[in-house]
């Protein structure tokens, strides 16, 4: 099957923000990266709003996406519903930022929830008996765990760049985060890999979700403990690699897609 | 109500008329289907070989998963129980495509919309068969609903040893297409 790109994009980027979202969220209480919070919230808004962008550009005929309040259950359905409703606790976040500490703080937690719910339903949408290949719990964890990755790379970056003068202790929370989105990453991508396929067919994607979206947060993560001058550079690699790792993931996915019967020999 | 079709695979003599008669019948583009035949086979050493032919189509299951996944409802059941597309409202997602057991939906590549069998519902619902059953030479398809024990294709399954009875491999989704083989013509190898 052919790489459903607008799809590996929508889940990617959302998955990102919905986890960039969570770790402001965390730091609204550990309280050590606040100034990074409001532009944090802000590339978390870009991001699922450009992931949901890219979702509509593979439908042929989005006019008639409005139908879909006839079919309120679809995986696509809960999909768009997520997006909309972590956008919009995002915004409510924003408007409340200098405003209401108590709501700001609500909004954080029940968007970050959202958001991080997201990335699982994403790759839960494709669980279906017809495709041996993706019917496993793996795949959504594998979706949630990139996702962290990535969302918690794009928050270290957020707070090493607002923190050009901080302490190593200020960093620690986002490079903590990061290095247990790394572990998330590799491990929820190996179990997935090698429980549905044989990855000698795949030794690129394998080696980009696992290694590089994984292994490399993880690395970053970890020396960002010990090396906070370099706290921006090693943020940087982290979201390189993450977002590769992810990439990597969803496309190694398109590529294992085995149905259970193909009678009319289509590529999708 | 399960409106389905019944093949005897014991009486089909692979002519690919009903593939034929469903392109003429529904318009079906070039390189596209709604019903193809497939050889299944040849299988064993010589002398010894099997093969049959299994005409495809949209099993009308029961427990549909083409109408859970559509985000639209385009994908539906009507009132009598047959699976169907409102193309006016087809995002053009090619969920249901991915989520069909057997891979019997079609793109059109014009239209950019997804459909498939309808069980010719303009003929159907004027009391006539399907294009498909109506033109095989080899009287190997039944039309009917399966609820009806006078219909033409529960009687084709009644009349039928038990044991020749098949239906396509089935992952919960139930299908409700039947097709009757017994083991003197071959041995079923498209599922349960």
């Amino acid at each position: 099957m052919e790489i459903a790109w607008s799809l590996v994009l929508f889940t990617a980027l959302t998955g990102c923000g919905g986890w960039l979202f969570a770790g402001v969220a965390i730091d609204e209480f550990a309280k050590k990266t606040s100034k990074a919070n409001f532009v944090a919230a802000i590339v978390a808004l870009v991001l699922l709003i450009v992931g949901g962008l890219c979702s509509v550009t593979h439908l042929e005929h989005p006019e008639n996406m409005m139908a879909a309040l006839n079919h309120p259950t679809s995986g696509i359905f809960i999909e768009a519903v997520l997006v909309g409703i972590a956008a919009a606790f995002v915004i409510v976040y924003l408007v409340a930022y200098n405003r209401n500490e108590m709501l700001r703080r609500i909004c954080a937690v029940v968007g970050a929830v959202v958001g991080v719910a997201l990335s699982f339903m994403a790759g839960h949408s494709y669980l279906m008996d017809a495709v041996y290949t993706w019917n496993t719990m793996l795949l959504p964890l594998a979706y949630l765990g990139t996702a962290a990755a990535s969302g918690f790379a794009v928050y270290a970056l957020v707070a090493a760049i607002r923190h050009n003068e901080t302490t190593p202790a200020d960093m620690k929370i986002a490079f903590i985060l990061l290095a247990v989105g790394g572990v998330a990453a590799a491990l929820t991508s190996l179990l997935y890999l090698t429980g549905v396929m044989d990855v000698a067919d795949m030794v690129l994607v394998a080696v980009g979700a696992v290694a590089v979206g994984g292994v490399v947060p993880l690395a970053c993560g970890v020396a960002g403990l010990k090396a906070a001058n370099s706290a921006a550079v090693l943020a940087a690699v982290a979201v390189a690699g993450a977002l590769i790792g992810a990439v990597c993931l969803r496309c190694a996915m398109w590529m294992a897609y085995v149905p259970l019967e193909n009678f009319f020999g289509i590529t999708l | 109500m399960r409106n389905a079709i019944v093949v005897d695979l014991d009486r089909c003599i692979g002519c690919f008329g009903c593939e034929i008669s469903c392109k003429m019948e529904n318009n079906v583009a070039l390189g596209e289907y709604w019903n193809k035949v497939i050889i299944e086979g040849p299988h064993g050493t010589f002398p010894d070989v099997e093969e049959y032919w299994l005409p495809t189509m949209c099993q009308q299951c029961e427990n549909a998963p083409c109408v859970h996944v559509c985000p639209t409802g385009a994908s539906y059941r009507n009132e009598d129980g047959v699976v169907l597309i409102d193309k006016s409202v087809c995002i053009g997602c090619k969920y249901c495509m991915m989520a069909c057991p057997y891979g019997v939906r079609n793109w059109n590549k014009e239209q950019r919309v997804v459909e498939k069998c309808t069980l010719c519902q303009h003929l159907t619902s004027q009391g006539k068969e399907p294009a498909c059953v109506h033109n095989c030479p080899g009287e190997a398809r039944f039309y009917g609903d399966l609820d009806d024990p006078t219909s033409d294709a529960a009687r084709a399954i009644a009349e039928a040893p038990e044991g020749d009875v098949h239906y396509l491999k089935n992952v919960g989704n139930n299908p409700s297409t039947a097709y009757i083989l017994s083991s003197r013509f071959g041995t079923w190898r498209n599922g349960d």
